[in-house]
């Protein structure tokens, strides 16, 4: 199996089928959470946001990003963007255990069934034509910033490095690392603009190298307000060593014992997948014979 | 020129839209300006497992929501050969469009048509990138004219290619009468003789089908 079969596999094994229990729950709560905000800020535009839009989703990590913008010239949630984060949290406080996390809340089932969460981020649209929104800030030095969205999302989602974020993504998991999921999208999306072409192997390796080897200089700037939000405290110097310190360690086990040091071993059965191919391929309700333009 | 059926009518496009999106999450639809491309990964997965993705592009029809979509993959695996089923551009050759309006004269709405020819389709792609013999369950039609013979021959129960092209001729016709001669040269009149079989293609299949099917079919 070559490097790039490998990823390819990996990637297999961490992507969620449609109608998979994780996405039917993901689904579920994703509903049980807009019906409620529905239910009490009935002029609010409530739209996910997370990886499953971006296309970033993996197995390892997938958590919900939920959106809950009001008008611009709504003030039924509160006339401050305070007021408007305080009066949602307040309301799902009713349902789930919460708890801010910088422009989100946070916000778990309390049961302890499970130990899926959802970030709910409120805000307010800055004019009629619904795209910029302020945000509120529950910590940093600004208690406001103004972003887009749609903007990231399409940043993220026409970056032709989806793989190579996904993989990423496994690999903080797998390193249990604590840099915010944007900020690595942001970082990869930077260092792979101008290596989009080549094989995921050797973008990831480019990834790490640039961590290891330039980890003070790394950048990320807002791509829908680049110059208005400051970015930084998401590459804070803790980050910054660890991206740095889990690349060269990364890099090392490459080296050293190949690419299932990184992520694993992959289950390879050909005769099971042949198998697999084979009822897919009957299972169909709908079929027809191919034809070739001969 | 008609506008597209999902300009038209943008309240089941959303339907549609969402439908497509439920079931397959990392497929998006992207409006151009002028047509509508569903783009992204496909995947092969049975239950929670995920046996095979590929990359592509399904350009919606304009005609209407079950009209006949055009596939490319566009992840460079398959080959742009007969053998592969896939033309020279990069078309998919998910079906030879006779037998499908034949088959499915109603269409196929867009997630019925995800979940049944393309996901056969693709599954026997990757049985042959895996060495596996007999990869199409359901068979394959001969490459270009000789497909095109091979489902009119079936059809019309018929062995002379001159005379599928005569039967071609009358598909794309406005009106056929019962009482014209049957093609096939037997001396009776059509509505005794294959008149049935005829209304059956001339119900199903579109005109502008069959006019592209007996050009291709002349050159043979």
């Amino acid at each position: 199996m070559t490097e790039n079969e490998y990823l390819e596999a990996i990637l297999l094994q961490q992507t969620l089928a449609p109608g998979s229990p994780e996405l039917k729950e993901l689904q579920e709560r994703e509903e049980e959470v807009k019906s409620l905000l529905r239910s009490k800020f009935g002029t609010a535009r409530i739209r996910e946001a997370g990886s499953k839009r971006k296309g970033t989703m993996v197995k390892a990590s997938y958590d919900l990003d939920l959106t809950c913008y009001f008008p611009h010239d709504d003030n039924s949630a509160g006339e401050t963007l305070k007021e408007i984060f305080e009066g949602i949290e307040a309301a799902l406080r009713e349902k789930y255990v919460t708890s801010p996390k910088g422009s989100a809340i946070r916000v778990w089932d309390g049961t302890g069934k499970t130990d899926f969460h959802i970030d709910v981020v409120p805000g307010r649209f800055v004019d009629g034509n619904d795209g910029d929104v302020f945000l509120y800030r529950s910590s940093g030095d600004k208690e406001r910033l103004k972003t887009n969205l749609d903007v990231h999302i399409d940043h993220v989602r026409d970056s032709g490095v989806l793989d190579a974020i996904r993989l990423t993504k496994l690999w903080r998991e797998r390193n249990g690392g604590n840099v915010k999921t944007f900020a690595l999208e942001l970082l990869v999306i930077k260092l792979l603009e101008k290596k989009k072409n080549e094989a995921l192997s050797e973008q990831l390796r480019h990834v790490w190298e640039q961590f290891k080897e330039d980890g003070e200089n790394l950048t990320i700037e807002d791509p829908a307000n680049p110059s208005g939000n400051d970015l930084s405290e998401l590459l804070n110097d803790g980050i910054r060593f660890w991206l740095s310190s889990t690349a060269t360690n990364t890099l090392d086990a490459i080296e050293q014992s190949g690419w299932d040091a990184v992520f694993g071993e992959v289950e390879s059965d050909k005769s099971q997948r042949v198998e697999a191919l084979r009822r897919i391929t009957v299972a169909t309700p709908i079929r027809t014979k191919p034809w070739g333009n001969g | 020129m008609a506008k597209p059926w999902y300009r038209e009518k943008p309240k089941p496009y959303e339907e549609m839209r969402r439908e497509v999106e439920d079931a397959y999450p990392e497929l998006r639809f992207i409006d151009d300006g002028n047509r509508i491309i569903l783009q992204g990964w496909y995947l092969l997965h049975e239950g929670s497992q995920v046996w095979d993705r590929y990359l592509i592009e399904v350009t919606l029809p304009t005609d209407s929501p079950r009209g006949f979509s055009i596939v490319r993959e566009v992840g460079g695996r398959i080959p742009c050969i007969a053998d592969r089923h896939v033309y020279d551009n990069g078309v998919a050759c998910v079906a030879l469009e006779d037998a499908f309006w034949f088959e499915y004269p109603n269409g196929l709405s867009l997630l019925e048509f995800l979940n049944g020819p393309l996901r056969s389709y693709f599954a026997s792609q990757s049985l042959i990138e895996m060495g596996e013999t007999e990869p199409w369950p359901a068979g394959e039609w001969a490459h270009g004219a000789e497909g095109i013979f091979q489902f009119y021959s079936n059809a019309l129960s018929i062995k002379d290619p001159l005379v599928i092209l005569d039967f071609l001729k009358l598909l794309e016709r406005d009106e056929v009468k019962g009482h014209w001669p049957c093609p096939c040269k037997s001396g009776e009149k059509l509505r005794k003789c294959h008149g049935d079989s005829l209304y059956k293609l001339r119900s199903r299949i579109p005109k502008d089908v069959a006019a592209r099917s007996r050009v291709r079919f002349q050159k043979r």
